[in-house]
Order: C-alpha cells, then structure tokens, then sequence
C-alpha cells in the first residue's frame, strides 16, 4: 500500500515536470546554445590564456540555461607549438561557424589572431567578443592603420557590417596610462623604451614614449629588438644605464622575451630600478623569467581592463570562482573580463531570443542585441557598446608585482 | 676538393683586386668604430663593460664554434644539430643541479665550485655521448653518401633534439639558478666589469686552453689531426678512423655541453630553440676564424661577440644581426680560409 501511493506520487511528480516544461518556465528543454571561446590555451601562452577560459567557462556554468535554452560551453585552443596562432585561430572561428547551435564566441585572446578571426566571423556573421584584445586599429580607423598594423577596422569587415565587441581598453590608453603612472606616482625622470617589433609591442611602446615625453620626461633610450629567437640584453641595458634611464618601459609581452632583461639588469641596474610594461608581461612567466636578484616588487604592469575586487557587487561571485578553482594561477588578469565576456554574450543571446519570439535567434540577432548592450553590469565595469565594438568607457588598471602576486595599485577611468 | 677551389681563388688575378677592395672595407670599419668609440659617453668603463659583455658572449659563440669546426675539419660535414647539442646542455645540467645541491641563494666559495665541477662533468659527458650516438646513427652510414645527405641528416637532429627539449620542458623560456657572484670587479680609475662576465670567459678560456692541449699533445689528438688532413693516409698508417671520428664528436659536444652550463648561468634563462641562433652565431665564427681551424674558432667565437657588444653598445641594436651575418657573406667572399686559415699553396 505504501508503496503504491509512493509509485503514485512519482508519477504525478512526473507530469508536474512535464506540464511545467512545455509550458516554458525555467526548465530548459527547448534545445542547446552553444558559446564558442577561442583563446591559446596550451603552451607559452596558457598562463594567461587558461585563467581566461576558466573565467569564461565560469559565466556559462553559472547561467546554465537562458531563456529555456541549455548553453554550453565550447573552448577552442588557437596555440600552435605553445604560441598563439593566427591561422589556427581562423580554422578554429570556421569549426565554430559549422556548428549551427553556437550563436557566439568569446575571444580571442590575442590581437593578431583577431586580425586573421575578425574577416572569417564577419562573413558568417559571428558575434564575437574579446576580452583581452587591444590594438586600436581593430575598431577604430586611425591613418597609420595600413602602414604598422597591416590591416584596418574596415578591411578587417568585409560585409560592412561590424561583428566584433571587447570590453578592454584599446592600446591608445595603456601606454600612456603607465606613462602617467611613471611620471606622477613613481616620480620618474629619465627612461629607457624598447619593443618587440610586433604591432602590439611597437604600439605600445610608441605611446608610452609620446605621453611620457609630453609629461616632461625624457627617453634616454629607445630601441626595438628582434624577438624571434632571445636577444642579448646586457650591451643595450648597460647603454641605456649610462644614458641615464632611473628605469625600462618593456613594450613587449611574457612569449616576445618581456621580462629576460629584469634578469641581465642585475649588476647593471639597481635591484630597486623601475621595470614597467604592458599586460603582456602582466603574468607569472614575467616573474619566472625576472629571477630573484632584482626587486620584482619594482616591476609593473598595466592591464586593459579594471580589476574586478574593486567592484564591491562582485565580490560573491569572484568567490565562487575562486571556491571552483582554487589555484593562484587560475586566475590571471582577464579571467574576469573572460567572465563578462560570456555574461554579455548571455544577455545579448536572452534579449535576441526575446525579440525572436522565444525561439532560437539568428547570429544576426544576437550581433544586433550586442550592439545595442547598454549599462551591462559586468564584474570589471558597466559596459555600454558603441557600434565600432568597443566600450564607451574602458577602464584599465596599473599592477604591481608584491607579496607575491601581481597586485591592483591603481584603476583608471577613461571616458572616450 | 674545397680547399683546391679556395686556392683557385685566391690565386686568380682579379683575387688581388678584391682583397684591396675588403681591406679598404676593414679599414674604414674600423676607423669608424675607434671614432664612435672614443666620443661616446661613458668613456672607459662603458667601455670595459661593454667589452665584457661581448667577450663573455664571445666566450659562449667560440665554445659552440669549436665542435663546429673540429668536425668540418675531419668529416666536412656542417653538424646543424650541433647547436641543439649544446641547448642540451642547459637543458640536462638544469635537470641535475638539485642532485648536486646547487640551488639559488648559495654564496660563492669552494661549497658551490666543487659541486658546479661535478655538475660540468656529467653534463659534458651525457651530451658527448648523444653526440656519438648521433654521429653513429645519422652520420657514419652516410660517410660515402653525396654532401648534400649528411647536412639533411644533420638539419633532422637539429629538429629532433629541439622537438625532443620541447616535450620535456614545454616551449617556455625557462629560469637557471643565478649561482654566480654578483658584483663589478673594480679596474682602477673607476672603471670595473661584472664579475660574472669574468667567471664565463675564465672558464671558457679554461677549456679551450685544455684543449688546445690535447690536441697538439695527445696521441688521440694526432690521430685527430692526422684524419684532419688525410684520412686514406691516415688510415693506411693504422689509425682507427672511426673511433678518431667519434672521439671529434665526443670532444666537440662536451665543449658544446659546457658552452650550454656557461649560457644558462651567464643568462639565467634558456628554452629549447635557443641553440638555432647560437649555432648560427657559432658557425659564423668558425667561418670567420678559418672553418676547420680550432684556435680560429676560439678566436673567431670572441670576435663575433666583441663585435656583437660594440653594435649594441656603441651603434644600434636593428643592425647588429645585419652586421654579423654581413661578416660571414664578407669572410666567404674576401677571404674564404678565414682569419687563420691556411693558404693552400698552388698544386
């Protein structure tokens, strides 16, 4: 007899399930969403890629379902022998564009893979998202986009029409956010610039050197190296010494040598010498790579997006991660940004799916809901997209290296 | 065969005419470089620091350069692999120091020399018998082969030991323990230089002086020279010519392995493709100094790093690759037989 009345209970149970599910509540059963991400996941590049995809991969888990519709999670790797790879990357947004349930894809992590991503998503269309790319000619056309990038906003867009979102702040602002940095808080006077001869570096560098000129001070030493295989530092250093520079601006990331000449510094530079950078060499590889005779708590990086612990409403949520990945090393600068990311792709696939009468949207919809993302509350700012893709305020941060772990001394506010 | 073809070189009418012309090169070359020299700030001690830097890098390129040119000087052969040899030795002694104690924060004296010595003789040992080993497999059975089949071999173990570096340790630019000592010897008159650029040539110096040594007094090292110059004969006169092949690659790797111990304290950074660069920058001088001619390479190694230091130091940076690989095309067109070459008489 009980077990009768049990038997009955699961079967009304049941039908309770089923009623509530084609009636379209919070059950996910309309079918599956999947988000694509594409960022270099193995190799030199894993240390700041991985904490990246963890982050996005966070957001996902964390949304589970939007609309009645399951999401899941897609990671693509673009590393190629342990270095990001632009062709890789492009085969991969192919792979993504052939599976008809991925409606977006969060990456890449790299601007020149974005170079080569941005024309095939375009064509698709895909509603890409990158959380970490930062070369201004991306989005924006400046008159030098040709010469030193390669490629400008609208080459990059064949359709004409723009697919592409970030939420970090372009190169035109790291340089000189550092820049600013150098010369106001560290009291700077003289320095040293040198770059890696690759957009990123180069353009970093250029813009560093341009604003700390403009602040009053002076680059003793400006030089680009060849990185593709590891230079020899110490003459140039030593030069640099001489000249006078109290420290080194490094436009350069971790897998372009950035921090090799923190090392051969030591006996020409005080172990107390500024050493400054990009993001690029914002990561553990640039501490492994420091050694230990120089002061590493001299060392600092900016990074193009605001640190997330500042924002007290985010604080549970980057518990949570933390709880689901303990590890220090995963979690790295754009590990956040990975996060929101994923979440505005989220809330842009919710709003499409909406307007779709609460079916499966087109990816055209779903650019057009990005587009339109307004006041999204993000764990590493408010973001609004304009429709070149990029934030209407980007915010950066300044990191120093101590106790440990790379350490948010300062966030920056631009508005545009 | 090449050495008939050097020789026709030299001896042709329009030779006399080129060798004006290099030397006139030389000349203002050097002209421009005492000039920049001498009115660039930092007078003497920048200039002994930067000397120092380009004779501790020389110290590494002559170390590499030396298996180079032992080996084209016996077999003919351009051993490509011989750069990853000496990556290799980064690689291995990096994997050992723990065992021998060494780690980071030691203070210099006879606690840290005695282990290091240890630490140079096993590496030289392992990498001396991979250098064997790949005579053995990728060289000896194409001693009668065409040239061009060799250098193939010889490009494939270059591939293979840097993919091989690759797995084992990943693609990134790893951290060797700092262990030298760290402070500017002073000169007098203000002028000093790095203690550590001193330690590196010291021991470089070392172990070429040694094997300078061998070379000229050890039997094996006449046998080696004697399989130099002629191997038919050589061989008629009883030399075991394969062994006095293997010993020249053993000989060579072990430098090769020390070169690579030298490079990971100097820098404290190596990852597995460092060895292409070096042995290009090895084989460069080895040509300048006379290929096939060892203390030419020892000295053609400090030049190139001299050369190197004063192009950063004193030019710029963007031309010092130009300059040295200029070198090489400038040595094979003036003077093929290199610094120390030996001029073939006419036959």
């Amino acid at each position: 007899m009980v077990r009768a009345r049990g038997l009955a209970v699961l079967i009304v149970a049941t039908f309770v399930a089923f009623a509530c599910g084609t009636s379209g509540g919070g059950n996910a059963n309309k079918g599956t969403i999947d988000i694509g991400s594409d960022l270099p996941t193995s190799g030199a590049d894993a240390s700041s890629g991985l904490p990246t995809q963890y982050g996005a991969a966070f957001a996902v888990s964390q949304a589970g379902t939007v609309k009645g519709f399951t999401l899941k999670f897609v990671p693509y790797d673009d590393a190629v022998n342990g270095k990001h790879d632009p062709t890789k990357g492009a085969q991969n947004v192919q792979q993504m564009i052939s599976d008809s349930k991925l409606l977006g894809m969060v990456g890449p992590f790299n601007s020149g893979v974005a170079a080569a991503e941005i024309p095939v998503g375009n064509q698709a269309p895909l509603a890409m998202i990158s959380p970490s790319n930062t070369n201004e000619c991306l989005t924006l056309a400046f008159d030098y986009c040709q010469k030193y990038a390669g490629y400008t906003a609208a080459s990059l867009r064949p359709t004409g029409k723009n697919n592409y979102f970030r939420v970090a702040a372009n190169d035109t602002f790291q340089g000189p956010a550092m820049a600013d940095y150098a010369w106001d808080t560290l009291g700077l006077k003289t320095i040293a610039v040198w770059d890696d001869q690759e957009p990123f570096g180069l353009g970093v560098a250029n813009n560093f050197a341009k604003e700390f000129t403009k602040k009053g001070g002076t680059v003793v030493a400006r030089q680009g190296f060849d990185t593709s295989s590891k230079p020899d530092f110490h003459a140039w250093l030593n030069k640099a010494k001489t000249a006078g520079a109290q420290g080194i601006y490094a436009g350069a990331t971790s897998a372009s040598y950035g921090c090799i000449p923190r090392q051969e510094s030591q006996g020409i530079f005080d172990p107390n010498s500024y050493y400054l950078g990009p993001d690029g060499i914002g990561d553990g590889q640039c501490i492994k790579d420091s050694g230990t005779t120089m002061g590493n708590d001299h060392m600092y990086a900016s990074q193009g997006v605001a640190d997330a612990n500042a924002n007290a409403s985010a604080a549970t949520t980057i518990a949570a991660y933390k709880k689901a990945h303990p590890s220090p090393d995963d979690t790295a600068a754009y590990t956040f940004a990975g996060y929101d990311c994923a979440a505005i792709l989220i809330d842009a696939i919710g709003r499409a799916i909406d307007k779709n009468g609460g079916n499966m949207p087109t990816r055209q919809q779903v650019i057009d809901a990005m587009a339109t993302t307004s006041n999204f509350p993000g764990l590493t700012g408010t973001y609004t997209l304009n429709s070149a893709g990029d934030p209407t305020t980007p915010a950066l941060q300044v990191q120093q290296y101590k106790g440990g772990a790379w350490t948010t001394v300062k966030n920056i506010a631009v508005t545009v | 065969m090449v050495q008939r073809f050097r020789a026709s070189l030299i001896s042709t009418p329009t030779a006399s005419l080129i060798n004006l012309v290099g030397l006139a090169i030389v000349v203002v070359a050097l002209v421009a470089t005492v000039q920049r020299v001498a009115t660039a700030p930092g007078g003497a001690t920048y200039f002994f620091q930067t000397m120092g830097f380009g004779l501790a890098l020389g110290a590494i390129f002559a170390l590499v350069a030396l298996g180079y040119t032992m080996v084209y000087g016996i077999i003919e052969l351009i051993n490509f692999a011989h750069g990853d040899v000496f990556t290799l030795g980064a690689f291995i002694s990096a994997a050992i120091l723990p065992i021998f104690g060494l780690t980071e924060g030691r203070t210099f004296g006879i606690g840290l020399i005695l282990p290091l010595l240890g630490v140079f003789l096993v590496t030289m040992l392992v990498c001396a018998l991979i250098n064997v080993g790949i005579e053995r497999v990728a060289y000896r059975p194409l001693r009668h082969a065409p040239r061009l089949a060799p250098l193939i071999t010889a490009i494939g173990m270059s591939a293979l030991l840097e993919g091989v570096m690759n797995v084992w340790r990943g693609p990134f630019t790893l951290h060797y323990p700092d262990l030298l000592p760290e402070y500017q010897i002073p000169l007098g008159g203000g002028v000093t230089i790095a203690a550590k650029a001193v330690t590196v040539i010291v021991l470089a110096v070392v172990l070429m002086v040694a094997l300078t040594v061998f070379v000229n007094r050890s039997t094996l090292g006449k046998a080696m020279r004697a399989t130099a110059q002629d191997r038919d004969a050589a061989q008629l006169m009883g030399i075991d010519i394969n062994r006095t092949i293997s010993a020249t690659f053993f000989i060579g790797a072990a430098l090769a392995g020390a070169g690579g111990i030298i490079y990971g304290l100097y820098y404290n950074s190596y990852s597995a493709f460092d060895g292409f660069t070096y042995g290009l920058y090895a084989f460069t001088a080895a040509v300048f100094g006379g290929i096939g001619n060892i203390p030419g390479a020892a000295l053609g190694g400090l030049l190139i790093g001299v050369i190197y230091a004063i192009s950063d130091g004193y030019f710029t940076v963007a031309w010092t690759q130009v300059l040295v690989f200029g070198i090489l095309i400038f040595v094979l067109v003036f003077r093929p037989t290199g610094l120390l070459g030996m001029r073939v008489p006419e036959k």
